[in-house]
């Protein structure tokens, strides 16, 4: 069958009209093979434009177009729904850019004109060989698995949480609130943190569409977007969940100690244990690896105390099989150990802190209740707060987590109020306070002159040394000026890292792991919570350093991205121009796995050939030129319809 | 010989060079009007025998331009065709197609100068050796 194509040039107001001579480019594309008709027009784009073209296919009975205007970035998509409107495949389109890549770009008019003639040729003799494609729908599943239950997480299962879709909200610790719900007060507002949180934490726990998972872990994520089946191990509680009701009869009797992790290692708990006060949900849980009972000793203080008899020894780890059409990942973070850094006297000089720990030190539920205690008990008298610990530093951390001076001005008002009398000085060396609300609580906070503030020479001007049973800060000033000054009270604000079993998240996933831990967004700027991977996205700290708001949102908008994608009983539309493989000529050297970053592609080993999943495939058509065989092709971009391009870019004759 | 005008052909990628030649446009950057693209998804899907068939239709210069590494939207396909340019640069050498007249580099969305200067430094060059065909 000969083919119709109408050429339809641009005029563009003058951008195009003025800089190229359309008569002879009319003329010249007039004459090409397979043209019926070629014609200028003032503005295609515009309404009149679009109709025009309409009316032209159909009383033409066109079967392809080529449209030479601006590029096809800015006006393709149009078009191809113009095409689509028509009665043709929107891919028997093809543009020519003569406005970005020629007009505006070429001074001399002959050579502008050269040019196009060349790119509307190169167009012509690709179109010919344009194949139909129509967008693929595939069935999915509408249920999401949200991993993390922190203050991101939380965020995204509400907000996807609705009629005809479930959310499971796995997270690996016995409680959900993640580090928000250490906090004793938040920024900007020093509402209560329990005020912001449990209110969302209970509707979590009481909605009906969200299943909640605490103790688990995610171990195996098989299949794409649409429909991952993901394999969660559920730890044993050895606590009936529906008997307990948190009373704490069981660790009032329990003779085992060990460091209390919620409250950073400051205090001990027992082995049967709740995680803090008002900790969600609120029931025991026994550390199987502290309990006597599971280290070959015959004690059951805690069963036999249980007034519900909820002790269960003999509960076992459980798997469970769930099918979801998307995942959120909202690990979160954890801190820069400042153990690596020596110098900062962490782990070595008593009374030196993290922020972690200070934010325990200071809670009502912390190790001492709030009150604001040195380790023999005392209330310091000086404190020192330090900034950019193991950031904004070439040897540990080039970033700047954004939120340590907030929380540190926010630390300086926390212990003023609790003791008025205490000295507050904080080293820095810059001061990161973006935003709405960060100055503003800064200038508060600081404006009375009650906290000196000692600005270094660089982040890291300084070290701790122990003197006299208190710590001894030396550092260099921004004039250069060696100098000390004693505290008892040390707290560092240690770079926001990605949490610590990040490498293993972003292996069970496949996604990327970028600078600091941190999982990769496929665009910084475009796609924040898209992962590198289609159908899982990232929020929260696990993203990147960011503050509660900002978790919170990135959790909404990776919801938002889900909901508008995966409609309960609807079909999962696919981007059309994918690779295909003839698998009958497959030799099966399997080049071209290797070479896919999406895993799209399969060996069978059976009928020895790969198959590509049309899921998974992206379109890059890396595969496509790796393969030996020349089997795999491209959609939209085959070897025929390159060839042709390229012929009719050089082969043209003016 | 000496107004002879070189074609070159350019094979640029859809997210980042092909939008930094069009970047270069809206900027208004004039550049030598030999230039030609030819737009792929990424230079991933840049066969070998594209470049070689640029040739042989009577290109003079052939470049691949794509995302710098690590920005490639299909996350490594630029690093196939860097692997992919080196074989094939010593390949066309031996068919008496001087190096010169192949070039890959690194065009971002936003590298308008860059993309203007690679473009009218190649043509410069391609100028100077004269036709492929003499
Ligand atoms: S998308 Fe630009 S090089 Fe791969």
């Amino acid at each position: 069958m000969t083919e119709r194509i109408g050429v339809y040039i641009c005029e563009c107001g003058p951008n195009i009209k003025d800089a190229i001579d359309l008569d002879e480019v009319v003329k010249f594309a007039k004459d090409l093979e397979d043209v019926v008709l070629a014609r200028p027009f003032g503005l295609l784009c515009s309404q009149e434009g679009k109709t025009f073209i309409e009316k032209e296919i159909q009383e033409h009975n066109l079967s392809r177009v080529v449209i030479a205007a601006c590029s096809p970035k800015e006006h393709e998509h149009t078009f191809r729904k113009v095409l689509e409107k028509s009665g043709l495949n929107p891919f028997a389109l093809q543009i020519a850019n003569i406005r970005e890549q020629c007009a505006w770009v070429t001074n001399d008019k002959v050579l502008a004109t050269e040019k196009a003639k060349a790119l509307i040729s190169a167009a012509i003799r690709r179109v010919v060989l344009q194949e139909p494609l129509t967008e693929r729908q595939i069935e999915c599943q509408s249920d999401v698995l949200v991993v993390g239950a922190g203050i991101a997480g939380i965020s995204a299962a509400l907000t996807l949480a609705q009629k005809e879709r479930k959310v499971y909200l796995v997270e690996k610790l016995p409680s959900i609130g993640g580090k928000v719900a250490r906090y004793e007060d938040l920024f900007p507002s020093l509402e209560c943190a329990s005020c912001v949180l449990d209110p969302i934490q209970d509707e979590v726990l009481h909605n009906e569409q969200i299943d909640v998972l605490a103790l688990s872990e995610i171990e195996e994520v098989l299949g794409y977007y649409g429909n991952f089946i993901v394999k969660v191990r559920k730890r044993a509680r050895f606590v009936d969940v529906c008997s307990c009701i948190g009373c704490g009869a069981c660790f009032e009797v329990c003779p085992v100690k060990v460091r209390n992790e919620y409250n950073e290692g400051l205090d001990e708990r027992k082995a049967v244990y709740i995680p803090y006060p008002g900790s969600l949900p609120n029931l025991a849980v026994i550390d199987k690896e502290h309990c006597l009972r599971f280290n070959g000793k015959a004690c059951s203080a805690c069963q036999e105390a249980c007034p519900f008899g909820s002790i269960n020894y003999g509960e076992e780890d459980t798997i469970e099989e769930l099918k979801v059409g998307a995942i959120i990942i909202a690990t979160g973070f954890d801190l820069f150990d400042p153990g690596k850094v020596p110098k900062y006297g962490y782990g070595t000089i008593e009374n030196v802190y993290t922020s972690l720990e200070f934010e325990r030190l200071i809670s009502s539920t912390g190790p001492t209740e709030g009150k604001l205690l040195l380790k023999n008990s005392k209330p310091p008298e000086k404190i020192a707060l330090v900034h950019c610990v193991g950031s904004r530093s070439m040897e540990s951390n080039e970033h700047c987590s954004g939120v340590c001076c907030t929380y540190l001005s926010k630390f300086a008002h926390q212990a003023k109020e609790k003791l008025p009398d205490v000295e507050i000085t904080q080293f820095f060396s810059d001061l990161c306070l973006p935003g709405k609300e960060a100055q503003v609580f800064f200038n508060k906070v600081s404006s009375n002159n009650e906290i000196e503030f000692i600005r270094l020479k660089s982040p890291d001007s300084l070290d701790i040394i122990e003197q006299g049973g208190k710590a001894l800060v030396r550092y260099t000033d921004v004039y250069e000026e060696p100098k000390t000054a004693q505290y008892d009270m040390v707290v560092l604000a240690p770079a926001m890292v990605g949490a610590t079993d990040a490498a293993r998240v972003a292996a069970v996933y496949d996604i990327a792991q970028g600078k600091a831990g941190f999982f990769s967004e496929e665009d910084t700027t475009l796609y924040p919570v898209a992962s590198s991977m289609e159908g899982i996205f990232v929020a929260g700290c696990a993203q990147g350093p960011k503050d509660i708001g900002a978790s919170v949102a990135q959790g909404q908008a990776a919801a938002g991205k889900i909901l508008s994608r995966l409609v309960p009983g609807e079909k999962l539309a696919l981007e059309a121009a994918v690779c295909e493989i003839d698998e009958g000529l497959c030799s099966g050297c399997k080049t071209c796995i290797g070479l896919c970053s999406y895993n799209a592609m399969t060996f069978d080993d059976k009928e020895k050939c790969v198959s590509i999943n049309e899921v998974l495939c992206r379109g890059c058509g890396t595969c496509v030129a790796a393969c030996p065989s020349g089997v795999i092709k491209a959609k939209h971009f085959t070897d025929r319809q390159m060839f042709s391009e390229i012929e009719g870019l050089l082969r043209y004759s003016s | 010989m000496n107004d002879f005008e070189p074609k070159i052909v350019g094979f640029l990628c859809n997210w980042c060079s092909y939008e930094g030649a069009d970047a270069a446009g809206r900027a208004r950057k004039v550049y030598p009007a030999n230039f030609r693209a030819v737009k792929v998804m990424c230079t991933g899907r840049v066969d070998p025998q594209f470049v070689i068939k640029a040739f042989r239709e009577g290109a003079d210069g052939v470049m691949i331009l794509g995302c710098h590494p690590g920005d490639c939207h299909y996350k490594e396909g630029n690093f196939q065709a860097l692997k992919r340019y080196a074989v094939l640069r010593k390949v066309l050498v031996q068919f008496g197609i001087d190096e010169e007249r192949f070039r890959l580099d690194w065009i971002s969305a936003g590298d308008k100068e860059k993309f203007v200067d690679v473009v009218t430094k190649m043509t410069d060059s391609v100028r100077q050796l004269g036709p492929l065909r003499g």
